[in-house]
Order: structure tokens, then C-alpha cells, then sequence
């Protein structure tokens, strides 16, 4: 009866169980566990095969690998083999001819093109023409370049093949680098991001950027909740509306709204051109206007998030104990500063540490503007992280650096939302229980 | 200090609260304002201490009128209804708060603080918040932050009303005594009118944002100038008989029964409408006239025992007598009434 129930209960939850797990969990268990590859565009996320290319005999041949090697596997051969016997008839090799080559050359085999065509020379029913015998010639070429094998032994044959004087350690290296799909490499992209010299640069930036937009927040978002609070309260319902907008607007448009505010030509250059004060395209002309402009669009969207907020803790504050404060002689700035504000406590925190987390992780905003420019000024670790796994200029995205990025940054964010928690749950403690007599 | 309200008018949007009132308290004096709950009690007192602008009239303190200084430079201290401690201060923090916005020093605070908690007896609950206190001793707090400036002026909004019976007890007592010590000008609003009499030097009826009479607790007992004070005052209430004059010194209840009426209005002409209040505790106790009636309810609250008696012809009156269980329901019984006592009101409801 009781495991019944409980299985019940199992099943009852189970959709939400599936949701957590395929939205919330499973994310991140892709990022972990790509963290630790190095996917990308060239390599897929599926498996990939063996074949060696140019590029990787050249890095063969810089990473120490015998110049012989190298050379042998660059050329190709000509074997007469009954594959080889089954893609010349294919290809539409005279039948009789094909079959002088079985009878008299099977099994041979020939290193460059002149000595197996003077070899099909000497054939009676050779065609006549020049043209025809190298036609011929080719289903017969076995070269290893750009040849896909799915498996490695198949790799290692047939490296193996052409170079049978190899050493086995040599050939199974080679075999190794010859494979395009992923692999893991374990701490790979973490190094690589500790030796990049522009990594610190983005770290400063990202913390810049996340303090200043804080900063801004939550200032701004105080400001306008104290001072609505204290306005009328028709004029007070106008206000919050405008001081929503840059968060209901959509993201696309609100970033539009900006371009054409600080473009060239826009509407600040033009004030700025009529009063002879500098013109130039703010958003992207110098790196101080640049800062401004992602500031202040991501400012206002989370200064209207922080109002909306500090205006329903203001509300809640009892207003005999303004009223009280008042007659006990405060003026409008020491209510302010010593009745509301330590009141707003709670609130701010919790808008300091949802912000912090959100501003993070956001790069749409940056993307849309200055797009982290100019040069890599106001690039942020989120806006790199989603251009190096989601918008790469040259078209190799690439997957494992991204999610290893994207790891980073999660983890700042459990640290964060751990210090956070931790400093909510202090003060639970701090307020000890109501004693009544 | 003394207070007065000359023409004070109080309008919300289009709504007249309060129109025209006139009031004066006087120095080191404690005055209830008592009516009805929306008779305009709070909204005179916000208007005192500042936090209401008013529409009309002066507020005086002393000879300096203060019908344009803000609340701040009134120097009132105020009780309100919920306390409106400041939760985010401890106890020490929320009474030297007054203090400390002026400037104070710190050694003049401490000082200052400990005297005040000592008079309103919460020494030892300082450093505490006040999440962690109990409804009497909120009560004390704000009391003592209210005082701890030496104010002109003490206004209590209902500070008794949020506490239960037994503290409501100790703390009308304890206000009082405060008040007494301090020798304060103090206003308090409240609805009870037991709370009014019991700790205030006079009474200002209001209702409907009106002011009908302003007396010492007993002159206002015993002599209402109109029939919603006599009604107002009392526990429990005075019974009201309407009826007429018969001319001959004599009082006919509409349904019938004949009472005398008191000496003063023998002389009245007969067939006057009047209506006449009769209080419990006039009625079984002592008298030269008999009425005879069947007991038709029993309370019996300990100290006291309350009696209805139901006469031949359907009237009820009310008596309350020393405790006793000698009568019990249903028995018929002929007490004495004082008809001296007895008060009567015209048909517009004033005393005659
Ligand atoms: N801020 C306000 N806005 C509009 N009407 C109010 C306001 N404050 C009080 N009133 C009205 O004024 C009347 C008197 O209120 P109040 O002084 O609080 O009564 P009480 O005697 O119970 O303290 C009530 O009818 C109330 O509805
Ligand atoms: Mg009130």
C-alpha cells in the first residue's frame, strides 16, 4: 500500500522531475561536459573519421615526424588489386583491357604514374590514344590524402601500407592526429584561456561593466522609487509606466531606440553639433561613450526592474511611520536615510545579487550596440563566450572553448548566488523570537 | 502648554471632515477627544501635530500660531494608533531617534534616553527590537519616544485599543501617572468612553466631526446636553423612554406606564413630546417611587448583578445593583426609581 502511494506520488511529479531535468539540468550538463572537448564546427558533435589532409602532414611534418614519412604518405601508388580492378570497370575501363590487366599485372604495384602506364603500355589491347591510357591509369591510384577511414586500425593499415618501414609508435600517432571528430581534453580550454592575453582584459571588462551597470541600478532604481513615492499619486501611476518602458520594449527596438540616439546623425549628434560640442557616433567612437551607451541601456532596463521593486517595499513601509518620524522631527532627507532606506535593505540585496547574476550573463544588449567594440573594448566574457561557440566571423564555431567559457561563468554565478543566499539567511538568524508576557 | 482650535476646518477632496470646530485645552491639562469610530478624533489630531494641513482656521500653541509650521518644528509628540516603532531600531535607538535627529550629543542622548525609559518603566527591554516585544511594552516605547523631547504637546491616538483588556487596564493607569509627572498638555483620542473618564481632567464629545459638549467625566455624566451624550456615556447604557407631558408632574411612556418626572420639570405643560433617560443605576436602588415589573433578564457581573424589568405594558428598563441572587428571572419585583436623577430631552433631542 505505502510503496504504492509512494509510486503514485513518483508518477504524479514526474513531469515536473522531466521539465527540471531537461531545462535546468540538462543545460548545464551539456556545457560541463563540453567544457571538456574541443568541439566545433570542423569537428561536429557527432563522432568524425580519419583522414589525413595536407595541413596535417605539414603540422606532421613540424611536430618531428620523419620527412620520409611525410613524403611517402603524400604520394600516391598504383596497385592493381581487385578493388582497384572493380572501380576501373566503374569507371569505364574497355572490358578486354581490364582483363589483360588482371591476367598479367594482379598484385603489382607501381610508385608513380610513368612506370604503370609504360606497364599498361606493354598490354596488346591498350587503347591507342595517350589520353586514354591515363584515363586508366586512375581508378588504379591508391593515395592516402584526403582519403576517409571510419575506423583507426583501418587508418593504421593503411598508413601502414605505404609506408611499411614505419615505425608502429609513429604510425599509430599519426593515425591519432588524423582524427576530425571531437575529443576530450580535459583542462584544454581552460589553459588556453589562462595563457590568451585577452582574457584578462575581458575579466576586467566583464567586472567593470557588471559594478558600473549595478551601480546604476540600483541607484537610479532608488531614486526613481523614493521620488515617485513622495509624488502625488495621479502623477505617481504616469511615472512608473515611463520608467517601465526600456524593460517592456522589446530588446530589439529598445537597442534601435539607442542607435538612433547616439549614431551619427543621431539625435545627440545633432544636439551636440548644434551647441559645437564633439559629434561622432557615441556608440561606437570612443571607448568612454562606448562604456556609456552599454551602461546606460542596461542601466535603465534594470533601474526600472529595481523600482518596481523598492516602490512595493516602500508601500509596504506603514505610513504612521513616516508620519511619526516626521513628527519626532525628521527632516525629508533623514526619513529618507535613516527610516526608509535601512527598510530597503532586503530589497536591495536581492536586487544587487539578481542583477549581478543576470548582468553576468547578459550580452544580447552589448551584442546589439556596440557589439563589444571598438576593437575589443566593452567585449564581456558572456559576449565572447556566445561569439566563440555562436557567431564566429570565420565560421568555425567553436563549441568546446564556448562551453568551457560558459562553465566559467557559471560558476562564478553558484559562488555568487551561495555567498547571496548565505547573506539573506544571516539575518533570519540575527532576528531572534518574539518574547511575550 | 495651552492648545486651541479657533474655526478649524478639515476637508478631504470634496468632503467636509471637520467644519468649523473650536476647541481650547489648556495648560497641563489631559483631554479626551471621545466619539464614534469616523466621527473626525484622528483627523483633529493629525491636524495638531502637523502631518494634516488644514483648509481653515488657526491652531494655536500658547499665542504662537502654528497653522503653517510643519510638523517637524511643532515639538508634539504623538502615540499613534499602531505604535509605528521603527522595527529596523532597537528600543534605545527608536526613543533616542527624536533626539538624535535634532543633533543631540551622545552623552545628553544616553542620558535623556535612560531617564525617560525609566519613567515609562522599560529599562530593561533597550536593547531589544520591537518585533521582540509585547503590545504593553510597544506601548511604553512609543510613550517614551513621544515624551523624550520634552514636547509642547502629547497626543494619543486610541493608544489602548490594540491591547488586550487586562494590559488596557495597567496602561490607562500608566499614562495617566505619566502624564501627571510630566505635567504635559496631553490630547487623547478615543472611543471609549470608559478610557475617557477614567484618565482624563475633561471630555470633548464629538460626532460627525462636531463638538457637542466639553465637561469634566462627571458634569458630562450627569448632565448630557443632548441625548447622544447621555447615550454615549454609560456601562450600561441609559434607557430612553419617549412619551408625553401628562401636565400634572407626570411622564406617559407611549405604551402607557405613568413615571414621575423630576421636580425641575413638574411645572412643564402637559402633552410636551419629550423623551426620558433613565440610567440603571437609578433605578432599583433608592427612590421614592415604586414600579413594579417582572425580571425578564439576569447578569450577573461579579461585583455588580444587571437586571432588566419588564413592565405590565411592555416597556424595559434597566437596573444595576451590588451583587445579589435573591431575584432570579421571571420573578416579579417592585424597586424604587429616582425620578430627581431622571433626564429628559426635547423632540430635537437637547436636555430640558
Ligand atoms: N486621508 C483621507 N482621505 C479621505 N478621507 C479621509 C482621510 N482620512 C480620514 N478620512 C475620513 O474622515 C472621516 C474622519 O476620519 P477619522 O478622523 O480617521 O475618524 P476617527 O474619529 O475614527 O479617528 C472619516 O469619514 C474618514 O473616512
Ligand atoms: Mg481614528
Amino acid at each position: 500500500m505505502r510503496t504504492r502511494t509512494c509510486l503514485l506520488g513518483l508518477a504524479f511529479v514526474s513531469p515536473a522531475l522531466a521539465l527540471l531535468f531537461a531545462f535546468f539540468l540538462m543545460p548545464v550538463v551539456l556545457t560541463t561536459v563540453f567544457a571538456f572537448t574541443n568541439m566545433s564546427t570542423s569537428t561536429g558533435i557527432t563522432g568524425g573519421s580519419h583522414v589525413i589532409t595536407g595541413n596535417l602532414l605539414r603540422d606532421l611534418g613540424n611536430a618531428g615526424v620523419d620527412d620520409d614519412i611525410v613524403a611517402a604518405l603524400s604520394e600516391g601508388s598504383f596497385s592493381v588489386t581487385p578493388e582497384t580492378l572493380a572501380a576501373a570497370a566503374e569507371a569505364g575501363v574497355e572490358p578486354r583491357f581490364l582483363g589483360e590487366i588482371e591476367s598479367s599485372l594482379m598484385g603489382q604495384s607501381f610508385e608513380d604514374a610513368r612506370s604503370f602506364e609504360s606497364a599498361l603500355k606493354a598490354l596488346p589491347s591498350r587503347p591507342t590514344r595517350i589520353r586514354d591510357i591515363k584515363l586508366a591509369t586512375e581508378p588504379f591510384e591508391r593515395s592516402i590524402l584526403n582519403t576517409r577511414y571510419s575506423s583507426r586500425a583501418a587508418m593504421e593499415t593503411a598508413i601502414a601500407s605505404m609506408v611499411p618501414d614505419a615505425p608502429v609508435d609513429t604510425v599509430s600517432a599519426i593515425a591519432e592526429a588524423s582524427y576530425t571528430g571531437w575529443r576530450w581534453i580535459d583542462g584544454g580550454n581552460f589553459q588556453t584561456l589562462l595563457d590568451r592575453p585577452e582574457t584578462i582584459r575581458i575579466v576586467l571588462n566583464t567586472v567593470f561593466y557588471v559594478a558600473a551597470t549595478l551601480a546604476f541600478n540600483v541607484f537610479v532604481g532608488l531614486f526613481l522609487a523614493i521620488t515617485t513615492f513622495y509624488l502625488p499619486k495621479t502623477g505617481a501611476g504616469f511615472f512608473s509606466v515611463l520608467w517601465l518602458l526600456p524593460r517592456i520594449t522589446p530588446v530589439v527596438l529598445y537597442a534601435v531606440m539607442w542607435k538612433w540616439f547616439t549614431w551619427d546623425n543621431g539625435f545627440l549628434y545633432v544636439i551636440a553639433e548644434q551647441l559645437g560640442l564633439p559629434a561622432f557616433n557615441y556608440m561606437k567612437g570612443s571607448v568612454p561613450t562606448a562604456w556609456a551607451t552599454i551602461i546606460l541601456v542596461n542601466g535603465f532596463v534594470g533601474a526600472s526592474f529595481g523600482m518596481i521593486l523598492f516602490s512595493g517595499a516602500l508601500r509596504a513601509i506603514p505610513v504612521q511611520q513616516l508620519w511619526a518620524s516626521e513628527v519626532d522631527g525628521a527632516s525629508r532627507w533623514q526619513q529618507i536615510r535613516r527610516i526608509i532606506l535601512p527598510q530597503l535593505r532586503w530589497p536591495i540585496l536581492f536586487v544587487t545579487s539578481y542583477q549581478t547574476l543576470s548582468l553576468l550573463s547578459s550580452y544580447e544588449q552589448i551584442w546589439l550596440t556596440t557589439n563589444g567594440g571598438p576593437g575589443s573594448t566593452t567585449t564581456v566574457w558572456a559576449l565572447e563566450a556566445f561569439n566563440t561557440a555562436l557567431n564566429n566571423y570565420t565560421g568555425n564555431l567553436e563549441y568546446g572553448m564556448g562551453a568551457a567559457m560558459a562553465l566559467i561563468l557559471v560558476a562564478v554565478g553558484l559562488i555568487l548566488s551561495i555567498l547571496y543566499l548565505r547573506m539573506f539567511r544571516f539575518d533570519e538568524l540575527v532576528n531572534k523570537p518574539r518574547i511575550e508576557f | 502648554m495651552q492648545v486651541t482650535l479657533k474655526n478649524f476646518t478639515k476637508t478631504f477632496d470634496d468632503t467636509t471632515v471637520i467644519d468649523s470646530m473650536n476647541l481650547a485645552v489648556n495648560d497641563g491639562e489631559m483631554l479626551a477627544l471621545l466619539g464614534p469610530s469616523g466621527c473626525g478624533k484622528s483627523t483633529t489630531l493629525f491636524a495638531i501635530c502637523g502631518i494634516h494641513r488644514i483648509n481653515g482656521g488657526q491652531i494655536l500653541f500658547g499665542d504662537r500660531d502654528v497653522s503653517d509650521v510643519p510638523s517637524q518644528k511643532r515639538n508634539v509628540g504623538v502615540v499613534f494608533q499602531n505604535y509605528a516603532l521603527y522595527p529596523h531600531l532597537t528600543v534605545f535607538e527608536n526613543i533616542a531617534f527624536p533626539l538624535s535627529v535634532r543633533g543631540d550629543s551622545k552623552p545628553d542622548i544616553e542620558r535623556e534616553v535612560r531617564a525617560i525609559a525609566a519613567l515609562t518603566h522599560i529599562e530593561e527591554l533597550l536593547a531589544r527590537r520591537p518585533a521582540q516585544l509585547s503590545g504593553g511594552q510597544q506601548q511604553r516605547v512609543a510613550l517614551a519616544r513621544a515624551l523624550v523631547r520634552k514636547p509642547d504637546v502629547l497626543l494619543l491616538d486610541e493608544p489602548l485599543a490594540n491591547l488586550d483588556a487586562k494590559l488596557r487596564l495597567e496602561m490607562r493607569s500608566e499614562i495617566r501617572r505619566i502624564q501627571l509627572e510630566t505635567g504635559i498638555t496631553a490630547i487623547l483620542v478615543t472611543h471609549d468612553q470608559v478610557e475617557a473618564m477614567s484618565m482624563c481632567d475633561r471630555i470633548a464629545i464629538m460626532n460627525k466631526g462636531e463638538i457637542l459638549q466639553i465637561a469634566t467625566p462627571t458634569d458630562m455624566y450627569r448632565a448630557p446636553v443632548n441625548k447622544f451624550v447621555a447615550g454615549f456615556l454609560g456601562n450600561p447604557p441609559i434607557v430612553m423612554l419617549e412619551g408625553r407631558t401628562s401636565g400634572d408632574g407626570r411622564f406617559l411612556v407611549k405604551e402607557g406606564t405613568s413615571l414621575p418626572l423630576p421636580a425641575r420639570l413638574a411645572g412643564m405643560p402637559g402633552d410636551t413630546p419629550l423623551s426620558l433617560g433613565v440610567r440603571p443605576e437609578h433605578f432599583g436602588a433608592a427612590g421614592a417611587n415604586r414600579v413594579e415589573g417582572t425580571i425578564s433578564f439576569v447578569e450577573p457581573q461579579g461585583r455588580e448583578t444587571l437586571f432588566d424589568v419588564t413592565l405590565d405594558d411592555g416597556v424595559v428598563l434597566r437596573s444595576i445593583q451590588p451583587a445579589r441572587d435573591d431575584v432570579v428571572f421571571g420573578q416579579k419585583v417592585v424597586w424604587p426609581l429616582d425620578a430627581e436623577k431622571l433626564l429628559a430631552f426635547d423632540v430635537s433631542g437637547r436636555a430640558v
